[in-house]
């Protein structure tokens, strides 16, 4: 009953209510997408090191300072480590294996960009996680596809193809890998040795990747890796510091987006309120009426009660939905303002998530509703005899 | 359990008619301190006084007003513009409080129960009957001729939801009205939205009626209608109080209770004041 009496409200205003419900459709689809992100973006920070599968990086004194983001999304740069550090890197008790690369990438003229890696074996030690069909790149001009590569320039096992960027260069696909969901999808892996030929870049490489025996001593092979005799051409980087300052950097940025979402959330609420306020003054008769007729003051809280709750059920299920359909482009979005966003889409839609924003929605609508509904329950009987006004 | 049966009047008129159940149910303790008594009024008022604080100035709305209503029977109040009508009714119908003076109502004196108990016997014992008719736009005729009979119960009535609308739908079989069970209210004329009103008022099962200015926005030939069907409902045994400017209406009443400032200065069946 008390809902039948706040739901025929919608059909008297029903431009005001809906005003009052896309208020917190929208303060609620912010809140959404902002906590869909936030866990989107760690786990896809996570994934993309887990790929990796090194603990430590190794680029070269002078490169750009987020390096690391670039390797892992495939980038030039103009500075080179020399091969020969590798032994004293090797030499470091605690690292189990170092995976030398050369990267280069070359941007086309419709702006799809080709990134090539010159690794030798080591790198499979690393990589756990592929699956590959054909073979690892062997002999020479050999070419080792990730699964978008292959799949976008049709290429097939044995087949010789002319490399984009490389003037003339020319080179045999021997393996093909399993997509992955990773940045390796879009890399084109070739021998050390080619890649240091097509570069021009002899006894070089762009970076080394390190898997350690025991990730817990971390700290430990990082401090020896830089006392070593080339630790003074190297950065070393430790990857999981790198994620920790990511998220910490991107937490910070969240922090403040929430706190612009709890004042939209508060103002949709106070737009509720407001709205409701009216609606009591309004009614004022009705509501003298209703006292009247036997209605006790409980049940006069409860319709109006009940209609701040249907506002906002409304609004959370309004917005949740918004969230959840524009989570593909609210990632492309992001993308385009984060330094670093990694290859797996940022925005998680889930379940609990979605409960949390419906639940914080009605919570809203219980402090929003609380005093319009109060201001009708106090209402004396008699202002139905007293109020004058249109009838009916 | 302290309850006191009224006195009802026999239902003799209107043969062939559908009986509305007005009379023999009891009217329920509303407060333990209740006593028992036999009863001869419906309505007892002693020296009704209200007085509003406006500002700093005490407007005397009534102003030590007695009288008996015994019960079956039809009262009309009437009085000049501010002379007090509406404030009696107020009183009368347990949605305000005198502020000097008391109000028994089928015995039980009004001023001493809590509000939660006046809401209940308002609920289950007084019509209300509104100048302005008092509809609620967004409901139909019959749910709001229902809209009483959910008050004060579980939210969801269930197997009480079919015989309130059986209920309702006999209402307004009575009022001739239930060609119109699933309009709005705007879509009536005001003596139609009148007579739903009164439907309306009747769904508890009353004992007794109060109507301030029930024909006060229809023009005559409606507020005629009006007035046949509160005589009908008086006929089958319900007390009814209206305030009213209408001569017509005020002739018919058997007991007539004239205010003037707040003052009675005249009850019909005494002798003048
Ligand atoms: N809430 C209030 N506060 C202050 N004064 C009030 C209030 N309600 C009524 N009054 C005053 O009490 C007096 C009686 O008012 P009441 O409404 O009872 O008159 P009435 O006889 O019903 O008049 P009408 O025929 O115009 O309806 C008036 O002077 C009015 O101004
Ligand atoms: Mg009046």
């Amino acid at each position: 009953m008390i809902w039948l009496l706040s739901l025929r409200e919608w059909q008297r205003r029903p431009l005001r209510m809906s005003i009052s419900t896309l208020g917190v459709a929208l303060a609620v689809a912010a809140l959404w997408s902002l906590l869909a992100f936030g866990r989107g973006y760690r786990d896809g920070v996570q994934d993309e090191l887990d790929h990796l599968g090194a603990h430590v990086l190794l680029a070269p004194k002078g490169c750009p300072y987020d390096a690391t983001s670039l390797a892992l999304h495939g980038a030039s740069w103009p500075c080179y480590l020399k091969a020969a550090y590798l032994n004293q890197v090797r030499a470091v008790p605690g690292v189990a294996k170092a995976a030398p690369v050369l990267m280069n990438a070359f941007i086309d003229d419709s702006g799809a960009q080709t990134v090539y890696l010159g690794v030798d074996s080591n790198l499979l030690a690393l990589k756990g996680g592929w699956h590959l069909s054909g073979r690892f790149p062997t002999f020479r001009g050999d070419l080792l596809l990730g699964a978008d590569v292959a799949r976008k320039n049709d290429w097939h096992i044995g087949q010789t193809v002319s490399l984009p960027g490389l003037n003339g260069a020319r080179g045999t696909v021997s393996g093909i890998l399993a997509p992955s969901q990773s940045a390796d999808d879009g890399f084109i892996y070739t021998r050390l040795s080619d890649a240091q030929t097509w570069f021009q870049r002899r006894g070089e490489l762009t970076h080394v990747l390190v898997r350690l025996r025991d990730p817990d001593q971390l700290d430990d092979v990082v401090a020896q890796l830089r006392s070593c005799g080339a630790g003074l051409e190297m950065n070393v980087v430790p990857l999981s510091h790198i994620f920790h300052s990511i998220e910490g950097l991107v937490n910070a940025t969240r922090a403040l987006l929430l706190c612009i979402v709890m004042v939209a959330l508060l103002v949709a609420g106070a737009g509720v309120s407001n709205t409701l306020m009216i609606a009591v003054s309004e009614r004022t008769r009705e509501i003298g009426v209703m006292r009247a007729l036997g209605a006790k003051h409980g049940e006069i809280f409860r319709v109006f009660w009940a209609q701040a709750l249907q506002l906002c059920g409304v609004g959370a299920i309004a917005g949740v939905s918004i969230g959840w359909t524009a989570a593909r482009e609210t990632d492309a979005w992001l993308r385009a303002q984060l330094p670093y966003s990694p290859h797996n889409s940022m925005v998680h839609s889930d379940w609990p998530t979605t409960l949390a924003c419906i639940l914080g929605a009605m919570l809203l609508g219980t402090m929003a509703g609380g005093l319009p509904a109060w201001r009708a329950s106090c209402l004396t009987p008699s202002v139905a005899m007293r109020a004058r006004g249109e009838r009916a | 359990m302290a309850c006191v049966v009224f006195d009802a009047k026999r239902c003799d008129a209107g043969a062939g008619r559908t009986r509305l159940k007005l009379v023999g149910e009891n009217f329920p303790a509303v407060s333990n301190d209740i006593k028992m008594e036999t009863l001869s009024f419906a309505v007892e008022a002693d020296g009704l006084t209200r007085i509003y604080k406006r500002g700093g100035e005490e407007v005397r709305a009534l102003d030590g007003v007695s009288f008996r209503v015994r019960d079956g029977e039809f009262v009309s109040i009437v009085g000049a513009s501010g002379s007090g009508k509406t404030t009696l009714l107020n009183l009368l119908g347990c949605m305000d409080a005198a502020d000097r003076g008391t109000l028994r109502l089928a015995g039980h004196e009004v001023g001493a129960i809590n509000e939660r108990a006046r809401t209940r016997l308002r609920r289950d014992h007084i019509g209300f009957v509104f100048q302005h008719f008092g509809l609620m736009p967004t409901l139909t005729v019959h749910e709001n001729v229902a809209l009483p009979g959910l008050f004060g119960r579980r939210i969801w009535p269930s197997r009480h939801q079919k015989s309130l609308d059986a209920r309702a739908d006999e209402l307004l079989e009575r009022v001739s009205l239930a060609h119109r069970r699933n309009h709005r209210p705007h879509e009536l004329s005001g003596g139609e939205m009148q007579r739903v009103a009164i439907a309306r008022s009747l769904l508890n099962t009353p004992r007794l009626l109060l109507a301030d200015e029930p024909t006060g926005d229809l023009d005559s030939a409606t507020g005629e209608s009006i007035i046949e069907l509160l005589q009908e409902l008086n006929r089958d045994g319900l007390t009814i109080l209206v305030v009213t400017h209408n001569t017509a209406l005020a002739a018919i009443a058997e007991h007539q209770i004239s205010l003037r400032d707040g003052r009675l200065i005249q009850d019909s069946t005494d002798q003048m004041l």
